[in-house]
């Protein structure tokens, strides 16, 4: 008995140490990517460019660089080099395969949840989207509830723990508005059965949470002035929507349909918050409002998969109409099968260019834009110096259908390589 | 003549009636003919005749009074054909038409007493997107809840009514094995796999039993003409014609295990022709289907992985084997318009392109036993034709003018209609 359990520690041990010494071991140093063509995203097209890694991190990007002899060199001199494609939105490591379980379905406001703390890291989906050149997701509760929990900016480090693979964590707290939360409800004859039941679970929340906000200052400010009272008690509920009272954190509303955008807004401007909207099938019709107030829109899905009545009118004109009215446009991949798989982000971003967005703008969807929108932009979504060294090589252009992923590098480390 | 409904762009829907004067000479001049089954035909013509391709070459003489129409530059093909859709029986979020739940085994229904003609709820105007998409003709089958779901159909992408849809029907007997977690959770049969399996095997044996009946009973009369007939049953009837081998049978399986499943009750029962779906692990067995002719039906997942989590390119791997492929949407699980784009994943990922077109076109029409009137482009078939502006595979590309029977049933807006234009 004893023997066994020494030797499945040794097991473990080999293990540790195998997964510690990837890819952080070969992220040390210099790397230089000889490209056929840079696109930083950040700025103009390179062409036969290089980017120079070190530690990780990214010197340099440019076209006369001088490769230091020590360096590693990696060719990719017919190739495509863009940072790391980011999905905006996405359930990785969440779901348990034929059980599902993204929603916390016992309280339609479930705010203090962390993601983080659902995460597998050895979800499969995880390592697949690495291979397909995803680096960074925004991984978020489903749209059961009204207020679903802190959502998390995670890199697809797979098989790391969810504290390495954590870019920012909480990344902003989740709601949803519209079919989810009514029917996860509605069934069960509980509170929200209607869409203004769902607005009205967020309003109570966010009142209190200015109360409770209130409540602290107050607190604070009485302490400064030397008159220390019983300090408030710490509520994990309030606290995180608390920080999208002051600005600290956003709020990411999933809405499809143009009465539930306009929800979502009302909600925005009622409590100043700094909001994202995903979803928006229906975002052509509500365009201008939306622009109006600078709210960014992770736009999806696109009408490839099946669509539910909320999202009758998905189609792949629609980010395209909303860019065009002057919104700030994120794709993300369908989460459908086949064209519409998560591995296909690319695609879904060619599709929305055939919807009449410009090209440059749908690269930018699924890399820089995705990265300011998620508030990771300092780290990641550009080649640009000092930024992590998160970058996939492709065989030509991302937007060809024909196009492979040769290679994808996360912290300046090889995660994935083609082998066909 | 039956009268067809023409869609022409989203724009004007129009009712004509088919006159077969000057109006059904249509000339194609000029294009890239991707025939299927004669190669390819880098500058040809496509003669248009009563609703029939008259002939196809570089060199075809143009009668007088047709209506010549350069494609130079663009790309025709024969119209797509989904091989397995639920199109029209509405959306899988909503209240569908797919299975009858009342019992496991229902080979009575006929999938063509449900469908729409427009499609419903969230899925409707899906029939015109898809012919603005190129498809023209899908298999619509019942889903996959029930053990034997019913009868399919293959269907003409346009027609007021599902009668003038209809191509044939019944073209296969659904089928699924596998778990039924419905009637599991009732704690009902099937509640394992080889309940599934078990299940199939009595309905053939019913049949069996119905047809020796049948048999007897003419025997009896002649000698006895007052003997009372066996009384009809729509069930047993129906999987007679499989029995019989008239009906084809397509099963929705998952594992190998499932598709060894299948493979077994085809040889014992004398299937006359076996077609399995979403076969994800259909590249393990890869030999024993292509030793038998079972034609597997890819999608809608493009890629599956393997044990070791390797990415595994399911229709490239089973061609390579002798497998014949067909792909499909498996609409709404896919959107119906989106046919050519599951392929082209298959080609992104090292797939022929010109098996991958022969997957969405002749490989199902064949598999329908409609590939005389459809599939490909040849003299004699019916004017079923895309006209693309590019790579029918390409994202960009987009389709300028679809035909069924020699009608024009879509055409792209102006603004989009130069070859390579959007690109």
């Amino acid at each position: 008995m004893r023997l066994q359990r020494a030797f499945f520690w040794l097991i473990g041990c080999g293990l540790a140490g195998a997964l510690a010494g990837w890819p952080n071991g070969a992220a040390d140093g210099l790397v230089a990517i000889k490209g056929g063509r840079v696109l930083p995203m950040n700025g103009e097209v390179i062409e036969a460019g290089v980017v120079l890694i070190e530690n990780g991190k990214i010197k340099q990007v440019g076209k006369d660089i001088l490769i230091p002899k020590e360096a590693v060199l990696i060719d990719a001199s017919r190739g495509w080099i863009l940072p790391g494609l980011i999905e905006a939105h996405s359930a990785l490591g969440l779901q348990d395969p034929g059980i599902g379980g993204s929603d916390e379905l016992s309280n339609p406001n479930e705010a203090p949840l962390l993601v983080l703390d659902g995460i597998n890291p050895f979800d499969k989906r995880i390592k697949y989207a690495g291979q397909a050149g995803i680096t960074t997701a925004l991984v978020a509760p489903g749209r059961g509830n009204v207020i679903g929990g802190q959502a998390a900016v995670i890199k697809l480090l797979f098989g790391k723990p969810v504290s390495e693979m954590a870019l920012l964590s909480p990344g902003g707290v989740k709601f949803s508005l519209g079919e989810g939360p009514k029917s996860a409800y509605g069934e069960k004859g509980r509170l929200p059965s209607t869409r203004m039941g769902s607005a009205y679970v967020i309003r109570k929340a966010l009142v209190e949470a200015q109360e409770y906000l209130a409540k602290g200052k107050d607190y604070e400010l009485k302490k400064n002035k030397g008159k220390e009272e019983e300090k408030p008690k710490r509520d994990l509920a309030l606290e995180p929507l608390a920080r999208l009272l002051d600005g600290g954190m956003t709020a990411f509303i999933e809405c499809y349909r143009a009465d539930d955008i306009m929800t979502a807004l009302r909600i925005v401007d009622e409590f100043k918050l700094k909001a994202v909207l995903i979803g928006c099938t229906e975002g052509a019709k509500m365009a201008e409002e939306i622009a109006k107030r600078g709210i960014p829109v992770i736009a999806g899905p696109l009408g490839i998969g099946s669509k539910r009545t909320e999202t009758e009118e998905a189609a792949l004109s629609v980010p395209a109409a909303l860019a065009k009215a002057g919104v700030k446009v994120v794709i993300h991949a369908e989460n459908a099968l086949g064209v519409g798989a998560q591995e296909e982000l690319p695609l879904a971003a060619a599709l929305a260019v055939k919807g009449g967005l410009g090209r440059e703008q749908a690269l930018r969807a699924i890399t820089l834009t995705a990265a300011e929108v998620l508030g990771v932009a300092d780290r990641v979504g550009s080649l640009e110096p000092g930024k992590d060294a998160d970058l996939v090589i492709f065989n030509g252009d991302p937007l060809a259908y024909q196009t492979r992923v040769d290679k994808v590098l996360i912290n300046g480390a090889v995660i994935s390589e083609r082998k066909d | 003549m039956r009268k067809m409904l023409v869609y022409s762009g989203f724009l004007t829907l129009l009712l004509t009636s088919f006159c077969f004067s000057e109006e059904g000479r249509i000339a194609l001049k000029g294009g890239r003919i991707l025939s299927v089954s004669g190669g390819e035909i880098s500058k040809g013509t496509v003669l248009i005749l009563d609703g029939k391709i008259a002939a196809i070459g570089a060199l075809v003489e143009i009668p007088p009074g047709a209506q010549v129409i350069d494609v130079s530059g663009c790309i025709i093909t024969p119209g797509l054909i989904d091989s397995h859709s639920h199109l029209g029986l509405g959306p899988s979020y909503g209240v569908t038409e797919d299975n009858e739940m009342s019992d496991p085994v229902t080979p009575q229904l006929r999938v063509i007493d449900s469908i729409h003609p427009e499609g419903v709820g969230a899925e409707k105007g899906s029939f015109r997107a898809a012919l603005a998409e190129g498809v023209t003709a899908v298999i619509a089958r019942p889903g996959s809840g029930n053990v034997i779901g019913g009868q399919s159909a293959i269907l003409k992408l346009a027609g007021r009514t599902v009668d003038e849809m209809v191509l044939a029907f019944p073209c296969d007997m659904k089928m699924a094995l596998g778990h039924k977690y419905y009637y599991a959770s009732k704690g009902l049969m099937p509640m394992t796999k080889m309940g599934a399996a078990y299940l199939v095997r009595q309905a053939m044996l019913e049949a069996q039993e119905y047809r020796d009946a049948w048999l007897r009973y003419q025997k009896d009369k002649a000698k006895k003409p007052v003997t009372p007939p066996p009384q009809r049953d729509l069930k047993k009837e129906a999987m007679l014609k499989v029995l019989n081998k008239e009906l084809p049978v397509h099963i929705h399986v998952v594992g190998a295990d499932d598709i060894m499943t299948a493979v077994r009750l085809a040889g014992e029962f004398g299937f006359s022709k076996l077609s399995l779906g979403h076969a994800d692990e259909a590249y393990k067995v890869a030999d024993e289907l292509a030793k038998r002719g079972v034609v597997v039906v890819v999608g809608p997942d493009m890629i599956v992985h393997d044990d070791e989590g390797r990415w595994i390119n399911l229709a490239d791997v089973l061609v390579r084997h002798g497998v014949e492929v067909n792909i499909m949407t498996d609409a709404d699980v896919v959107q119906q318009p989106f046919l050519r784009y599951q392929a082209a994943v298959a080609v992104k990922y090292g797939m022929d392109p010109v098996e991958a077109l022969k997957a969405i076109t002749i490989n199902p029409a064949r598999l329908a036993g409609a590939d005389k009137r459809i599939g490909s482009l040849e003299a004699g078939k019916d004017a079923d034709l895309v006209v693309f502006n590019g790579d029918p595979f390409d994202l960009q590309s987009r389709v300028l003018r679809a035909y069924i029977n020699g009608q024009l049933v879509y055409e792209a807006p102006t603004g989009d209609v130069r070859p390579g234009a959007n690109r």
